[in-house]
């Protein structure tokens, strides 16, 4: 009876998908995600739309705005125009936010910090001091400077990058993600975030980074909290142990099945496992936040940040600990970078809350084997100005939110290693072809201009890596079948493995 | 088995009858060739196949469709072309054999055009049946595929079904026993009248429209701070509860402080046009939002009215809809003069604002105030009476509060086309406000201002409107909508289930004189609504298009929770006022929030507010109430008319384990303990309470061995009991068996949290 009622249910989910989406545009990588495990009870066969290096994504999102020039785009020439007006021709035209756009010179800024360069397997790559650690994996990493976007502020900028829109209503990509991948793990949630603490908890996030838009809100990111429950309400409340909440959920499936002969509605079922599901997650996710089995060389590789639940340390180590459970689909939201006006104190602050525990996290993955199929991304939603905002002294200097070119990171599954991609001009101000000759590219569908990753171009990479098409990842509403990458997108095949 | 094929039945049709043009080529067109040949198709070279004056152009000596000679038509041609074919290999969108073989027919039928159903006005069937429309419209259809109506419901199935649907609270234990021994003919529709009567009817009812006008307690970008805005959801209950007729409930929305000399009410109700998200992020450009606004008031418009997508025309021509680029602009134009700055300033008072009463008592309060000093002002001798409530009035209006409204700018801004709606890149001449030509055209005499709008989409023969209106309405009640695209009525979208019923009902509703509570009342008295939801073993229609059972679908979020609070008698009923925060896990907003935000602290009342329904819960954008988003609701940053309906792990750990659920388990148990003699007796009671009937045996059983379980359990453990019962801040009765007081409260949050009290049934 059982099995021929949850026969029904998988059939019905099947012709529900066949009659409402799937003959209408639905991609086939949602479709294995939407029957895999759960309904065939076949383990999903990955590579939904062509064979995927990657088997799962870790995002580390630096929201704020990293400085790509006090970390990543070294940019020695701009040491001789200190404190002179940027040049107009490089502005080029370009929008200035309304922070600096009342202020009477825009001064040169250049970095105050050291930049070394570190051997990697093309012709190295300038590391900041600030970032000792990640140096030391630099051989790992695929560091693109071209990545660029349209938005200047941030919350359409980190709306845009999160969801392929500036303005809110699309679903994240992580949503997008948990649509197409579908689940590997049926004891813990298939999409996962973390927040990260800072001393400088400067700018907002919003539900909708990790929410699912109009996309059916299973898809939505379930957070992983350092704060009270690790996932909402997984505790029993107190006075309920294990085996009370077991003779509850008896109750609760006998009643839900005397209801489901009265009724004959296949869908019970589905919830009965949704129970299950929950019951199982209270066991796995705190094993899961139970360090006491790690050995010291994980702290000594994380540092002993990571004992502190929260940092961001210990949500890389959680990360790699999800990975290896089989969690596809994790994020790791940091904010701080917003550096307007104290980019010295600040940005020092914020690297070492990230350096050792990002680098930790490529080296723990990779001592595992797990590297070759985790994508691992770093990076936040635009970059900072060449010029300064505000006072500008030797010792310390603020920059404004620029979006024509920011530096971001990736490492592991499907991305070469140890490479660097594009360029910027002298000022990391715009993109520059092999001559430094600026180039503007446009997001525009059919071109793209080589050399450059836009936002979307970077997501239809993410997607690639994936196994996904992000042109046939799509999801009807209003009669449009919506992508992530809206119309535009680029896989960036110049980095790929 | 009697197999209901839709496709099947389609295709025998088809060999009669000549294709419908509307109903089978249109969406074929729409959805696999307009993206290049549809309206947007701007080169004056390409083939366009989006009307017949279109498709039979000369191109250079041929013709998509040739109406002299179809069988040399271009289309039919290269519909059967092995070599290049359409449409192109590289396509995505591909036709199916079926399809192809639709348009093959259409063609050689001769290629007539017809206007999509939507954007026809819809007309009333004559009738030619008595009694409910509704079931003669559905009767029809399943006679036709041999099928009967499903047995009537039983009485308290059907009195929990139609509460929950009017109301979203199960009935009043007292109505419910006067029903049920109600053996008149009446008596169903006593019930229902009682039910539309109900202060929980406005309430409920509200809630659907605040998702489609995405009503938020905060501006929803950036620091996402207070707004002041409460004041206008307590409008719009007030509106249901007062049935207010739906062109005129809209029409102040839109327009209120355009009619002449208006009231506070209809100012209040201009909120609407103030709710999109705002920001005043310190780098944002002020021309850059003025544009954003505004295209998220026209799209919401679109969503919310229209029941289409207008977005895509934002940055080009519709690809599927006939709408032009520059008629998005000129609906832009409606609202582009709105006198409020573009960047909210982060402020709660984001003007213009007027104060208004601070919650629904106080509105019933103040209109009663100024009707007295009306009446005492018309008589000379009551001039010091008249003066003393003009006094009290003056004091009274003290204690209201702000509330964001429309205004015009005496001169109107101009508005332009947005090139690929960059704000930065406006082109060619000013833009007057004008409606969607497609849809007709603003009524005679109507001024180009958001009343004149306004009076365009209440106008008889405006084609959707009503329609969307009725089809939500629909939805609500039925679970489903009889367009089950309810945002999408384009040509994109899905047909209805049932055409004919679907315009009848929009007609009815403007004949009734937009009257809610009658259609409503219509359909719950419907056949088709009283019958039985059981699924039918010998009709295969898993989704209910053909309306051959009664309604099932899971509760709302709000209601999920309403039903919990008033079944454990913890509703405060109070109505409207500023939002209330009831418990909310601690640090999360704080893990998102600016540190100059305004609402990165959550601080729970701990007051008789955390009691209140949850249509007052405070609805912050950018990370509502986990109760409310675990379970669908939507964020409320943009229009929702239809919410997903999932079901997930998450869920069931809230349901057990969130503290106010814990609480109201308890209370529940605590009532139950009181109010009935022995255990048989209460579980009858909690039945009773939550699915409007007795335990049958096989629940009698798992709840009784639940509960004996545990009994035995907290009797052996006064420390996990006493830890049980404490939690939540509502008194707890220490008189009460406390053994039996937790075992009684775990079997309550148990049946809360199955399907027999989250189903609608």
């Amino acid at each position: 009876m059982m099995n021929d009622l949850f026969r029904e249910t998988e059939l019905m989910m099947t012709r529900r998908q066949l009659f409402g989406r799937t003959a209408l545009g639905l991609g086939t990588a949602a479709m294995a995600g939407l029957m895999g495990r759960d309904l065939l009870g076949a383990d999903i066969k990955s590579g939904m739309h062509h064979a995927p290096k990657a088997k799962r994504v870790i995002y580390l999102f630096m929201s704020g705005g990293p400085s790509h020039l006090d970390l990543w785009d070294y940019k020695p020439k701009m040491q001789a125009m200190y404190g002179k007006d940027l040049p107009e021709e490089v502005r080029d035209g370009q929008r200035i936010t309304g922070m600096t756009s009342r202020q009477k010179t825009l001064p040169v800024c250049p970095t105050k910090y050291k930049f070394t360069k570190q051997e990697n397997n093309a012709d190295g790559v300038w590391v900041s001091e600030l970032l000792p650690h990640t140096a030391t994996v630099a051989k790992e990493l695929c560091v693109v400077h071209t990545a660029f976007t349209e938005a200047i502020n941030h919350d359409p900028a980190i709306t845009y990058i999160q969801s392929g829109s500036q303005i809110p209503g699309r679903p994240s990509l992580g949503a997008w993600l948990s649509y197409g991948l579908g689940s590997m793990n049926e004891n813990l949630p298939n999409y996962v975030v973390m927040h990260a603490r800072t001393k400088h908890a400067e700018q907002s996030l919003f539900g909708r980074l990790w929410g699912s838009g109009f996309m059916s809100s299973q898809h939505q990111g379930v957070l992983l909290r350092s704060e009270g429950d690790p996932v909402l309400y997984l505790n029993n409340p107190a006075g309920v142990t294990r085996e009370d909440r077991r003779a509850q959920l008896d109750a609760l499936s006998a009643l839900n099945q005397s209801q489901q002969e009265r009724f004959a509605d296949p869908s019970v079922l589905g919830r009965i496992k949704q129970h299950e599901m929950a019951y199982r997650m209270q066991a796995s996710v705190p094993e899961l936040m139970d360090l006491s089995k790690e050995p010291d060389s994980t702290f000594k590789l994380y540092g002993n940040d990571a004992k502190t639940p929260g940092t961001f340390a210990a949500c890389c180590l959680n990360a790699r600990r999800l990975a290896e459970r089989g969690v596809r689909n994790i994020q790791i939201f940091h904010r701080g970078w917003d550096a307007h006006g104290n980019l010295a104190g600040e940005h020092g602050n914020q690297c070492k809350d990230v350096d050792q525990g990002s680098a930790a996290l490529i080296k723990d993955l990779k001592n595992r084997g797990l590297l070759d199929d985790t994508l691992v991304v770093w990076g936040g939603e635009f970059g900072r100005t060449p010029y300064c905002q505000g006072k500008l002294s030797k010792q310390n200097y603020g920059r404004d939110h620029h979006p024509r070119c920011f530096s971001i990171w990736m490492a592991g599954g499907g991305v070469k290693p140890g490479i660097t991609y594009g360029r910027t001009d002298d000022y990391g101000y715009n993109i520059a072809d092999a001559d430094g000759n600026m180039l503007k590219p446009q997001p525009r569908k059919d071109k793209w201009t080589p050399g450059t990753m836009h936002i979307h171009d970077l997501n239809a990479t993410i997607l690639h890596c994936l196994g996904i098409n992000h042109r046939k990842l799509t999801y009807r509403y209003q009669g449009r079948d919506f992508r992530l990458t809206d119309v535009h997108g680029h896989v960036i095949k110049d980095i790929l493995a | 088995m009697k197999r209901v094929s839709f496709l099947a039945a389609a295709f025998c049709a088809s060999q009669l009858f000549a294709v419908d043009f509307s109903r089978e080529v249109l969406p074929i067109l729409s959805n696999k060739c307009f993206v290049c040949h549809g309206p947007d198709g701007t080169k004056k070279e390409v083939l366009r196949l989006d009307s017949f004056e279109e498709a039979t152009r000369d191109l250079d000596g041929y013709k998509a469709i040739d109406p002299k000679a179809l069988g040399k038509s271009e289309l039919l041609i290269r519909l059967h072309d092995q070599e290049d074919p359409m449409p192109p290999r590289k396509a995505e969108k591909q036709l199916t054999a079926a399809e192809r073989d639709i348009l093959t027919r259409w063609v050689k039928e001769g290629g007539r055009y017809a206007k999509h159903w939507a954007f026809v006005p819809p007309k009333k069937l004559r009738p030619d049946w008595t009694g409910n429309a509704i079931d003669a419209l559905v009767g029809r259809r399943l006679k036709a595929e041999g099928i009967a109506f499903a047995p009537e419901a039983d009485k308290a199935t059907l009195a929990r079904r139609v509460s929950l649907v009017l109301t979203g609270l199960p009935p009043e234990l007292l109505l419910l026993q006067k029903f049920l021994a109600d053996k008149k003919a009446d008596a169903y529709g006593q019930l229902v009248d009682a039910l539309l009567a109900s202060p929980r009817f406005g309430e409920h009812q509200a809630r659907y429209w605040l998702d489609a006008v995405r009503y938020g307690d905060t501006h929803g970008l950036h620091l996402d701070n207070r707004r002041g805005i409460f004041p206008y959801r307590d409008w719009v209950v007030r509106a249901f509860n007062r049935n207010q007729p739906l062109d005129e409930f809209l029409t102040w929305q839109l327009a209120g402080d355009l009619l002449p000399k208006p009231t506070l009410a209809q100012l209040v109700a201009t909120g609407f046009v103030r709710m999109n998200p705002s920001t005043a992020e310190g780098g944002a450009i002020p021309a850059e939002f003025q544009a954003k606004n505004n295209f998220d008031r026209v799209e919401t418009l679109g969503t919310a009215l229209l029941g289409m997508s207008l977005t895509c025309a934002r940055c080009h021509t519709h690809k599927f809809d006939p709408i032009p680029q520059v008629e998005y602009y000129r609906m832009m134009a409606f609202f582009n003069s709105t006198a409020e700055s573009s960047m909210d300033g982060n402020k709660y008072e984001y003007g213009p604002t007027v104060k208004a009463p601070a919650d629904i008592a106080a509105w019933a309060k103040w209109e009663a105030l100024n009707a007295r000093h009306a009446s005492l002002a018309k008589q000379p001798e009551e001039k010091e009476q008249a003066a003393a409530v003009a006094k009290e009035i003056a004091v009274f209006k003290k204690s209201f509060k702000p509330t964001l409204i429309a205004r015009d700018l005496p001169k109107p801004r101009q508005t332009k086309l947005l090139a690929r709606g960059e704000y930065n890149h406006p082109q060619g001449e000013p833009l007057r406000p004008e409606v969607f030509e497609v849809m007709g055209a603003l009524p005679k005499d109507a001024p180009a201002n958001r009343l004149g709008l306004a009076q365009w989409l209440t106008a008889r023969g405006h084609p959707l409107v009503s329609r969307v209106l009725i089809n939500r309405v629909w939805q609500r009640t039925f679970g489903e909508g009889l367009v089950r695209t309810p945002a999408d009525f384009g040509l994109q979208g899905e047909q209805p289930t049932h055409p004919e019923l679907l315009d009848w009902l929009a007609v009815d509703l403007q004949d009734r004189k937009w009257n809610l509570k009658a259609m409503l009342k219509l359909m719950v008295t419907s056949r088709t609504f009283r019958q039985s939801s059981v699924r039918r073993t010998k009709v295969n229609d898993p989704e209910n298009r053909l309306w051959a059972r009664g309604p099932s679908f899971r509760l709302d979020a709000e209601a999920v929770r309403d039903v919990a609070l008033w079944s454990s008698a913890l509703l405060d009923g109070t109505m409207g006022g500023e939002g209330v925060k009831p418990y909310q896990p601690g640090g999360l907003w704080k893990a998102l929030m600016h540190p100059g935000s305004n609402t990165k602290n959550y601080i729970a009342h701990k007051d008789a507010r955390q009691y209140r329904r949850s249509l007052y819960v405070y609805w912050k954008r950018t990370s509502p109430h986990p109760m409310m988003t675990l379970f669908d609701a939507p964020s409320r940053e943009i229009s929702c008319v239809k919410r997903s309906r999932t079901s997930t792990p998450t869920q069931s750990l809230a349901l057990l384990n969130e503290t106010q659920r814990v609480e109201m388990g308890r209370r529940l148990g605590q009532r139950l303990l009181r109010e009935a003699k022995d255990d048989a007796d209460r579980l009858n009671r909690l039945f009773t309470l939550v699915a409007s009937r007795k335990p049958n045996a096989a629940e009698r059983a798992a709840c009784m061995k639940l509960f004996n379980k545990l009994k035995q359990r907290y009797a052996g453990n006064a420390k996990d009991t006493e830890a049980y019962l404490s939690i939540g801040d509502s008194p707890r009765d220490k008189k009460l068996n406390a053994a039996e007081h937790a075992a009684w409260a775990q079997v309550a949050i148990t049946v809360l949290a199955s399907d027999v009290a989250l189903w609608v049934y």
